[in-house]
């Protein structure tokens, strides 16, 4: 059965390179971008801009499905070692509980715009706040993974295949 | 030939990175986590969206009935105004990007021996990963300008906002991009420059120990 699946490459991974870092910039710019947005759309009265943090805020909803199923993947090859296994489990448990918190902002940011396309109550500021800081910890938790503990990097998968970490 | 023998001898007996060396951790920074990669988020996530939304916008007439479908209210003024805004956030974080990619770039300290999975080396590597983002850094910035000119000035009583020819420079970015992309990600996870546990087992440290 294990003989159907493709070879592992010196990043122990069946592709060239990791893939999750690649989607998450569309869940962290899109996330963070319609905060930004959301503020100047308010602070400065330019109501056009909420048109625009909606669909940017849709698109990291899409966004993070995609970021998960390759995390997955990758965390599952990841073999990690040390702190690292903590500082992964969590990055998952939070990874998908942003989708769930996406997805219900997406909703409730539809249901605004279907009411009134020009005005943002403030609640759903005060989330967008929130939100940007929950992606905040998360990136960073995701940096430690590669920038600390150098996961999937050729260096490391080589010293863990020769037993080394 | 001379050249070659002279430029050899201009070399510093030491690198110029050994002054800083009380300053930097493990990972050749004087804090933890690099900031380039962080930006690049941005640079490349509100780049691809607004080029994705403008095309959305010069489709529309294609996919009215799609919308309509899914009950989802859209004009095509605000796929325009996407692609517009998204692209101009793109150009100011990107200088910060350029910049901090040049101050970690400064201390930089690849493996050695080793070659990329597409043939090149670490000094080649970085070479065409700093003047290539400086060339992308003004492409951006020219393309935010031609972005301004169609919307305030030629195109402004439009539906479509853009010039073709500006939805096709913006997709060979997305080509040049996912090149130089490639670049960045090859330095950190081939040439390990800037990552802790990497610079350590090159340092010939024991990870159970230096990274419990």
């Amino acid at each position: 059965m294990f003989e159907l699946l493709p070879p592992l490459n010196d990043h122990n991974l069946p592709w060239m390179d990791t893939l999750h870092p690649i989607v998450v910039h569309f869940v962290i710019a899109m996330g963070l971008i319609t905060f930004v947005f959301d503020c100047i759309g308010i602070f400065a009265r330019k109501p056009a801009l909420f048109e625009v943090s909606f669909w940017n805020l849709l698109f990291a909803t899409a966004a993070i499905f995609v970021a998960i199923i390759f995390g997955q993947v990758e965390a599952g090859l990841a073999n990690p070692y040390g702190a690292s296994s903590d500082i992964l489990n969590l990055h998952s448990t939070i990874g998908w509980s942003l989708a769930g918190i996406l997805s219900a902002m997406s909703a409730w940011r539809y249901v605004i715009r279907s009411k009134d396309p020009k005005q943002l109550p403030l609640p759903f500021l005060g989330a967008g706040g929130l939100l940007s800081a929950l992606i905040v910890v998360q990136v960073t938790l995701g940096n430690q993974l590669i920038w600390v503990y150098g996961l999937h990097t050729v260096k490391v998968v080589e010293a863990m295949r020769a037993g080394l970490v | 030939m001379g050249l070659h023998l002279m430029s050899i001898q201009f070399l510093p007996s030491e690198s110029p990175i050994q002054q800083l060396a009380p300053e930097l951790g493990s990972n050749g920074l004087p804090y933890s986590l690099p900031i380039h990669p962080n930006l690049v988020h941005f640079t490349i996530g509100l780049f691809v969206i607004a080029i994705a939304f403008d095309l959305a916008g010069a489709l529309y007439p294609l996919e009215k009935r799609v919308f309509r479908f899914l009950a989802l209210p859209v004009t095509r003024q605000g796929f325009h105004d996407v692609g517009w805004y998204n692209l101009l956030a793109c150009c100011f974080i990107t200088f910060f990007t350029v910049a901090a990619g040049f101050f970690e770039m400064l201390l930089a300290v690849p493996l050695p021996g080793v070659t990329s999975a597409i043939g090149l080396h670490s000094m080649e590597t970085m070479l065409w990963h700093g003047v290539g983002g400086v060339v992308i850094l003004l492409v951006i910035v020219a393309m935010t300008v031609w972005r301004g000119y169609q919307r305030f000035l030629w195109r402004k009583d439009m539906g479509r906002q853009v010039q073709w020819l500006y939805l096709l420079v913006g997709l060979a970015m997305f080509l040049i991009i996912g090149l130089h992309g490639t670049l960045g990600a090859e330095l950190a996870a081939e040439f390990g420059v800037h990552i802790a546990a990497d610079q350590l087992l090159a340092a010939g440290a024991d990870l159970k120990v230096a990274l419990p």
